[in-house]
This record gives structure tokens, sequence and C-alpha cells, in this order.
């Protein structure tokens, strides 16, 4: 009864190490192999030389060819002898990776234990490759800077993007945050940490504003935040992209002036100067001021063009422009209306004021010869003055009607709605 | 019935043979289904490698009976060939002791069983 217990708990552990998927080898230091699970059997028969597995020597040699030195040179009466030895076996198809340790387990018992690592040591180049692969960029860009802040925005690590983009030093970024190198992340106080919070929340977040270089200069930016999880999920900090946008900004800012002004003269176009219009009149005044237009016509502008041709003409209308900026000031919006009629949009003024102003141009005009390709010409203008709350287009119609008036009562005059 | 391990009918012997005929014979025998699933383990190998047959049919003996022969020299010819009739020398860890043995390899093609026949070599001191 007691034997055929024994017998079946020995069968019980011969069945268990059959199948531990770790190899395990008992030797002594002559090398005879007493003991072997299957799993190191599998592992080492296809790299033996003569097919046998007496001698521990020999049947590792091929993953540990110094092993018999090691254990000579072991001293110690037990401890591990080879530590996690990583050595490539090729078998049949298959190329795997054994990891090796030899333990000394008595006076003259070393036990070596194999593990199969290959897909670990696959796993290990892949992350070893996209270390690579992340460090050539960070390296290598210039048009931006990437570098890593932790949770509360902290700059993390410096690399050379940071100094090749923003000429910013190791010793520059040290104890610095977002804020010291995004001006507009400085105010209000809590915009950095909203910032941060967005990122958070849902992974990423973008802004642009401008960016500080190490010199000082500004430079307009898009900056791009993305969370990084640790191991249990939560964010631990940030990889922050920031790209150089100047030449985006500066081609939206003539794409926009582009839009909206007159190619020949410079001035507004109409549809820019409506919405400067619009603009005027949502704005309350408080000291009875109120949006005033000039409108101003060439006098005899067809005469112009036909005696002395049509750059002559367009002179003429480049040339009133510009008066119009320097008696007027640069400011102050010029409309080209249509043909050879312009607006002048006074935002805040009373009649009598904007009146002052026309009669400030109509002189200006009269008494200032322009250069044409046709030689020197001296111009005059008519112009209908208007001021009123009620509606742009009703200003706009009050001051043509003035206009009229003012041509029909001889030209070179200003005349008032 | 006698039954050499080098026999050229072999293959066709043992499919003839009964549990108990297999029992009787001085090697080890174990009969596999084409997938590798025990469905035969004879008294001499289950002797030697300390395993009842009860804990043994019915599972593949390539990955869990003796995980020694899962590699390219025994259990992936034994996947791969249609048939198989060979013999290597080989070294099995019965009851974790480094054992030298000769293996015939059988596999019909077409055939319902295949064989791993092993005999003990004489320098095994066991």
């Amino acid at each position: 009864m007691v034997n055929e217990t024994l017998e079946s708990e020995l069968e019980a552990l011969t069945a268990f190490l059959y199948v531990v998927p770790v190899g395990l080898i008992q030797f002594s230091v002559n090398g005879n192999i007493q003991l072997v699970n299957p799993f190191a059997a599998q592992r080492l028969m296809p790299l033996s030389s003569n097919g046998e597995f007496t001698d521990a020597y020999s049947v590792l040699h091929p993953l540990v060819p110094d092993l018999s030195s090691k254990i000579r040179d072991f001293q110690a009466p037990s401890g591990v002898v080879i530590d996690h030895v990583r050595c490539e076996a090729c078998t049949g198809r298959q190329e795997t990776v054994l990891s090796v340790t030899v333990h000394r387990v008595g006076t003259d018992a070393y036990l070596a234990v194999l593990d199969d690592v290959t897909v670990m040591v696959a796993q290990e180049r892949r992350i070893f490759e996209d270390q690579q692969r992340f460090r050539a960029i960070f390296d290598n860009v210039r048009d931006y800077a990437i570098y890593t802040v932790d949770d509360q925005g902290r700059i993390e690590g410096w690399n050379p993007s940071l100094e090749r983009f923003g000429h910013w030093r190791p010793e520059d970024v040290e104890n610095r945050t977002l804020a010291d190198l995004h001006v507009d992340l400085q105010e209000p106080p809590r915009a950095l940490s909203d910032f941060l919070h967005r990122a958070r929340q849902t992974g990423s977040a973008e802004t642009e504003g401008w960016w500080l270089l190490q010199t000082g200069t500004r430079v307009w930016t898009n900056t791009i935040l993305t969370a990084m999880p640790n191991n249990e999920g939560q964010v631990r900090g940030f990889v922050v992209v920031t790209r150089d946008m100047t030449e985006r900004k500066r081609m939206e800012d003539e794409l926009r002036r582009l839009a909206s002004t007159d190619p020949l003269t410079g001035a507004l176009n109409r549809r820019a100067g409506r919405a400067l219009f619009k603009e005027a009149y949502g704005k309350v005044s408080a000291d009875g001021r109120e949006p005033g237009a000039i409108m101003i016509d060439i006098d005899h502008f067809k005469a112009i063009n036909d005696n002395h041709g049509h750059d002559a003409g367009d002179a003429a209308l480049a040339a009133l422009v510009q008066l119009c900026a320097a008696t007027l000031g640069e400011r102050q919006p010029i409309i080209r209306w249509g043909g050879e009629e312009f607006v002048v949009l006074l935002a805040q003024t009373t009649l009598s004021d904007a009146s002052a102003q026309a009669e400030l141009l109509r002189k200006a005009v009269a008494s200032t010869p322009i250069d044409t390709p046709a030689g020197p010409l001296t111009l005059t203008i008519s112009a209908g003055v208007a001021v009123g709350r009620s509606h742009p287009d009703k200003l706009v119609h009050d001051a043509d009607v003035a206009l009229y008036r003012a041509k029909t009562g001889g030209r070179n005059r200003v005349m008032t709605a | 019935m006698t039954l050499q391990f080098l026999s050229p009918t072999l293959l066709s012997d043992l499919a003839n043979c009964t549990a108990p005929d297999l029992d009787e014979l001085d090697f080890g025998v174990i009969a596999m289904e084409r997938d590798g699933i025990v469905v035969q383990y004879n008294a001499f190998e289950s002797s030697k490698a300390g395993l009842s047959p009860d804990r043994v049919i019915g599972l593949n003996f390539f990955t869990t009976v003796g995980p020694c022969t899962n590699n390219y020299l025994i259990a992936q010819r034994y996947m791969d060939e249609d048939e198989i009739d060979d013999v290597i020398n080989y070294v099995f860890t019965l009851r974790m002791k480094p054992t030298p043995v000769r293996l015939r390899m059988l596999k019909g093609s077409g055939a319902p069983l295949m064989y791993l026949v092993v005999e003990r070599l004489a320098n095994n001191g066991q």
C-alpha cells in the first residue's frame, strides 16, 4: 500500500518533470550528466555533434564553449556560475535564442537551466530598433523640436533638436517648463496647466503661438502635446513637437491681404470694405460720434483715359489712393468701390469733421501734380460726405447722392448729405 | 509472435498486434494517430518511462509525453513526411536519466497509425 502510493507519487512527479518547459541538466564537475529533463534534450540533441548526451561540457559546448573553465574558476561552495548567458541556436528551420544559467548546487553538483527567450529577444530588438529610429528623428530634425516633458510640463531631457531649432543647450532647459519656451502659455497663470489638462483628457492637444529661441527671438510655432502613458495607463508625461510656422503664417497673412485688396491701387476691395462697414456699425460710440463715409470720384476720368491712355488713368487711380493715405493717415481704410469711385470709411466722426477731412483731401489732390507715363497731370476730385447710424447701405447711398450734387454743382468740390 | 526491431515488415506487423501482443515485446512501442495522439503505449515503454498507459493515452506524444522528441529530428519528420521508415540513434530522458536509444520511425502512406519503436542501447548502464 505504501509502495503503491509512493509509486503513484513518483509517476506524477515524473510526468510533471517531463513537461516542464525549461531545460534542466544536473551534472558533476567531471561533466557526467546525472539527470536531464526532456526540454533540455529536445533543444540540445539537434546541436549534438556525436549524438550522445553523457558529458555536460560537450552537450553545452555549442552554447557555452568555456563552461569547463568557468566551473574551474568558480570557488564558492554554491551560487551562480553563469548568469543568463544568451546563445543563438539554429536547429533545423528554427532560429532560437536560449538563455543559459549554471548554478553550483553542491560540492560536486551543478545545475544548468535553459530557457527559450526567442520571443523576448525579438521584442527587445524591436524596442531597441524603435529607440534608434526615434533617436535618429530627434537628432536630425531641423524644422522642429521634439522633446519630452513630465506630467507638470517640466522639460525632461535635452536632445539636439532643441539646439538645432531653438539654440537651447542642455543647461538652458534644465528645470525649465514648457511655459518658459512658449510665451503664450505664460499668461494667464493657468494657461500651461490648462494645456496639459487638455492633453491628459484626450490624449493630445495642439496650440499655435510664439516660441522663444535662446537668442530671445520669437518664432511663430505649432505645438502638439501627446500623452505618454506608463504601464498602469496613467499619464506620466508628454511628447512635445514644436514646428516653425513662420513661413505659413507669413503666407496666410499675404493671402489674406491679396484677397482683400485691389491689386492696382492697394486700396481695400469692395468685399473687404463692406466687412469693415459692418464692423464699424457693430461698435457703439458714447460721445455721439457716428460712422461716416466720404465718397470720392476723379473728375473727368474718362477724358484722362481717352487723352493720355489707360496707363495714365491707372497711375491717377494709384496716386489718389496714395494721397488719401498721406492726407488722412495710413490707417484710414480706403476702399475701391468701383471704377474710379473710392470710399473712405470714418469709423467715429461727425458731419463737420468728415466734411473737413474731405476738403483737406480735395485740396491736396488739386495741388499735387501726379507722374504718369504721359507726363505730369493735375487731377481734381469731387466728394460726397454722409454720416449716420441707421445702416451702412444708407450711409453709402447718402454719400453717393451728395457726390452727385458735387458733380452737377461743377466738380472739384465737397458736398454733404 | 516474435517481432524484430529491424524487421522489414514491422509496420504492418505492429498494425496487426493487439495491445497484449505489444506488451510482450522487449522493446518500446508507441502507436499514435497521424496527429500525434497516443493510442497504444506498451508495457516495456511504460515501465522504462515510469508512466502508466492510462496517463499517456489520448495525449499528444510529441508535446506532452515525450517532449524530448519535439524537434526537427523526430516530431517535425512525422508531421512533414507522408511515409517514414528510418532508424536513428537518439537519447531519451527516461525518468530524467539520459538513456541512449535506437529509434525506428514508422509511418505508412494512408495508414491510420504511425509508430515510434524504441530500443535501449546496451551501454546505457541502466
